[in-house]
């Protein structure tokens, strides 16, 4: 091969099946040598025309839609949904059902984080570690199953309030299971954190300034990792987190600066691990007595979702940041208009500026820091020049765990 | 249960996601866990098609994945098994209409074994891969 | 930036003091829950189409905003767009959502971008171009987003004119093999409770005690 064509940029292709995500999206990167010097990537891969499906279905229905979006977070987006309807048509959510929403929110955040901080630790070739916080994270998993009925999709929320109670019994189990996990922590954040090769794979890889991050709207802990202070349990509480004082993490508390790189999206999700096991505890000793939903007859609920006419909007911190839900409602019974944001969505633009400059080894863990949920793993077409070649999953992901075992040594 | 030779007591399983929202992959991945640990069976996940003998799809087939569907099954050497894990694969699932899917994965592919949940519980896809198991067993014993 | 934070009537005189005419009417929405019942407040504001930008511009001066996200309704004869914005994040149970609606007739669906104010608006301006048929004019990348490239043109699935998807390319995946022989359910009063040991018909999905699910 002449010199020219090794030092001209090549473009690679990472087709819909990809390392880090379970969900394809197709990205092209121009190459030059190791390093990328752009990116783009077109998602869609795992469009299913749901808001469409929405538009033909009633409110009640839609809820169970709704827990489907994405299996990781699906509580927040039927929240936000419910949010929406409840203030178009008047209903009055029970206090009680207000706590208890906020507890499986919480329990759905605490599991979704083990499970990145598991996937993070793959992708930088820990498997140990992947395995271990897995186990750590099949406690969650009992409780939320022994609160709701199953381990994902819960059907738990309903318009009006949730569909089940929690009564004393259930206390002992998730006390357990919070009393374990705040000791796991420290353990945890020493794992991950004080490990020498995890700081130099981590620290100043995958860079994004607050300003940056304040332009392209990102949120949750992306955007917290970056200085920007933003979290909706704080600024605009729904469910019972006015009552609560609930504070963003921010890697300058932890650490006493911030960077905006991938180690700082560590901190942040591993330290919300321990402030939702204080809100868990306090919402627990703080749950208020009452019913569980304002409307029990569903035939009801109906008939009062028919009537409603309006717009409104349901926001929600989901464990990727804010979930947000438009509905507008003009009497009939399927809404008139129905728009979902999960947060992924407002967060995907953020991989451009992040992957620019960076080598070709750290591609998975940078695409993972940001927690994407699109749905669908995908494969990896790397077009190099003129030749096509097709690297799979697997090949990504070594050049990752290589590069892990260089610094190692 | 007893294995044909060839295979060496173990069993690869590749995994493909057609559109689907991620919580039968939750299932899957943790499947692999130490808690239910089926690599004491020998099953383990690989990440290329041609080293596979048993393929995992979740997901209703949205129509960008039905052609890499195709190719990535043509890709499998034989003899092998198609799983097809959670709802949205059988029957549509809560997406039962809509513009842009294919239809149920064994209306694109042939399917060996249907694992019903929502998103089944890890015991369930072990159970399927077990059958799947014994239903590799029947055609290697019919063959020799 | 911030000079001192204002309340949401402030906010809402503010803006009707600078456009005057162009606001067709605002509306500010409360919501309170929990047992303290802190109010949260979202706040609408109905705006000519040569008037977003200057109101954005508007909105920077306040607090340089979050959107949230376009979304768009059909409203039969015009496309109501209605840009998401929020103010005042960072601020203990102080942010507000401020959302502008942009009324578009059917007979001329082009505005202008804000994608020079705001670089993150890209996404939500591609996603409006091909779910609704507005035409952005400016944006700095037209490609589809998600819908896949063989789809075809001119279908825009949000709306309820004739230029929604079709019957026909609906697909119910219900329906698959779905075998044509048998009653739809519900059934006619099947005893709930009662094992009837000789009696088995009317069980329609091939319920049989001692086998498990699929035939191998």
């Amino acid at each position: 091969m002449s010199d020219e064509s090794k030092k001209a940029p090549y473009t690679m292709n990472i087709g819909p099946i990809h390392p880090a995500l379970k969900e394809p999206v197709m990205f092209t990167f121009v190459m030059e040598g190791e390093m990328v010097r752009d990116v783009d990537f077109a998602p869609g891969q795992a469009h299913r025309g749901i808001e469409w499906m929405g538009m033909r279905r009633n409110p009640v229905q839609i809820v169970h839609l709704t827990d489907r979006i994405c299996g990781i977070c699906g509580v927040s987006h039927t929240l936000a949904f419910s949010r929406a309807v409840e203030q178009i048509a008047g209903i009055e959510v029970p206090e009680r059902a207000d706590y208890i929403r906020s507890i499986i929110a919480e329990f759905e955040r605490i599991q979704s984080h083990l499970l990145w901080a598991g996937v993070a630790a793959h992708e930088l070739g820990f498997d140990s570690l992947l395995h271990l916080t897995w186990r750590v994270r099949e406690q969650s998993m009992d409780v939320i199953e022994n609160l709701t009925g199953n381990r994902v999709n819960y059907g738990i929320v309903q318009v009006g309030g949730v569909r089940r109670d929690i009564v004393p019994e259930q206390h002992r189990v998730i006390e357990d299971c919070i009393s374990t996990y705040g000791g796991l922590l420290g353990k945890l954040l020493n794992l991950f954190l004080d490990d020498r090769t995890v700081s130099m794979r981590c620290r100043d890889s995958g860079v994004l300034s607050r300003q940056e991050a304040l332009e392209l709207c990102t949120v949750g802990p992306t955007a917290r990792a970056s200085g920007v202070n933003v979290d909706l349990r704080q600024d605009y509480p729904y469910a019972a987190y006015g009552d609560l004082d609930v504070k963003a993490v921010l890697p300058d508390q932890h650490l006493g600066e911030t960077h905006g790189d991938v180690y700082d999206r560590i901190v942040v999700r591993l330290l919300e691990v321990g402030q939702s096991c204080q809100i868990i505890q306090q919402c627990l000793s703080e749950m208020p007595a009452g019913p569980v939903t304002a409307e029990e007859k569903v035939a009801k609920l109906l008939a009062i979702c028919k009537k409603a006419t309006g717009e409104a909007i349901g926001r929600v911190e989901a464990p990727r940041g804010e979930c947000f839900h438009y509905v507008r409602m003009e009497g009939q019974e399927a809404p008139h208009t129905w728009k979902v944001k999960a947060s992924t969505y407002s967060n995907l633009m953020s991989w451009i500026p992040m992957l620019k400059g960076e080598q070709i080894a750290d591609i998975p863990i940078i695409v993972a820091s940001i927690d994407p949920c699109l749905s669908c793993t995908d494969r990896v077409a790397v077009v190099r020049d003129r030749s096509r070649s097709i690297l799979t999953k697997e090949d990504l992901h070594r050049l990752s765990v290589e590069k892990t075992r260089r610094l190692q040594r | 249960m007893k294995l044909n030779a060839s295979f060496n007591h173990s069993l690869w399983v590749y995994h493909f996601n057609s559109g689907s929202c991620n919580g039968c992959e939750i299932e899957i991945v943790a499947t692999l866990t130490p808690r239910y640990d089926p690599e004491r069976f020998g099953i383990k996940l690989v990440g290329s098609p041609r080293h596979a003998d048993v393929m995992l799809v979740t997901g209703p087939v949205v129509h960008k994945m039905k052609d890499r569907l195709l190719r990535v099954y043509a890709q499998i050497p034989d003899p092998k098994v198609v799983m097809c894990i959670g709802s949205c694969g059988i029957s549509g699932g809560v997406f039962y209409d809509s513009y842009n899917l294919e239809g149920p994965v064994d209306e694109v592919i042939p399917v060996d074994v249907f694992v019903p949940g929502c998103p089944p519980r890890p015991e369930a896809i072990i159970h399927g891969v077990v059958k799947a198991l014994q239903k590799l067993e029947r055609i290697q014993g019919g063959e020799s | 930036m911030n000079e001192e934070i204002l309340t949401p009537e402030q906010v809402v005189e503010r803006f009707a003091g600078k456009f005057g005419a162009g606001i067709h009417g605002t509306r500010i929405g409360e919501r309170r829950e929990g047992k303290k019942k802190n109010p949260n407040f979202d706040i609408w504001i109905d705006l000519e189409r040569d008037l977003l930008k200057p109101a954005i511009r508007a909105l920077i001066e306040l607090h340089y905003p979050h959107l949230s996200v376009i979304s768009g309704s059909d409203m039969g004869d015009s496309i109501r767009l209605l840009y998401h914005f929020t103010i005042y994040y960072g601020r203990v149970k102080g942010e507000y959502t401020v959302t502008f609606a942009v009324l578009l007739p059917k007979s001329d669906l082009s505005i202008p971008t804000i994608s020079d104010l705001i670089p993150g608006a890209v996404f939500s301006e591609r996603e409006k171009q091909e779910f609704l048929g507005v035409k952005v004019i400016g944006i700095p990348d037209s490609r589809r987003l998600f819908l896949p490239e063989d789809f075809p043109e001119g279908i825009y699935p949000w709306r309820k004119d004739d230029t929604g998807v079709p019957e026909g390319m609906v697909n119910n995946l219900w329906a698959s093999k779905r075998p044509v022989d048998r009653p739809a359910p519900p059934l006619v009063e099947a005893p709930a409770c009662e094992p009837d040991a000789g009696d088995k018909q009317a069980v329609q999905s091939g319920k049989e005690p001692g086998k498990e699910g699929g035939r191998s």
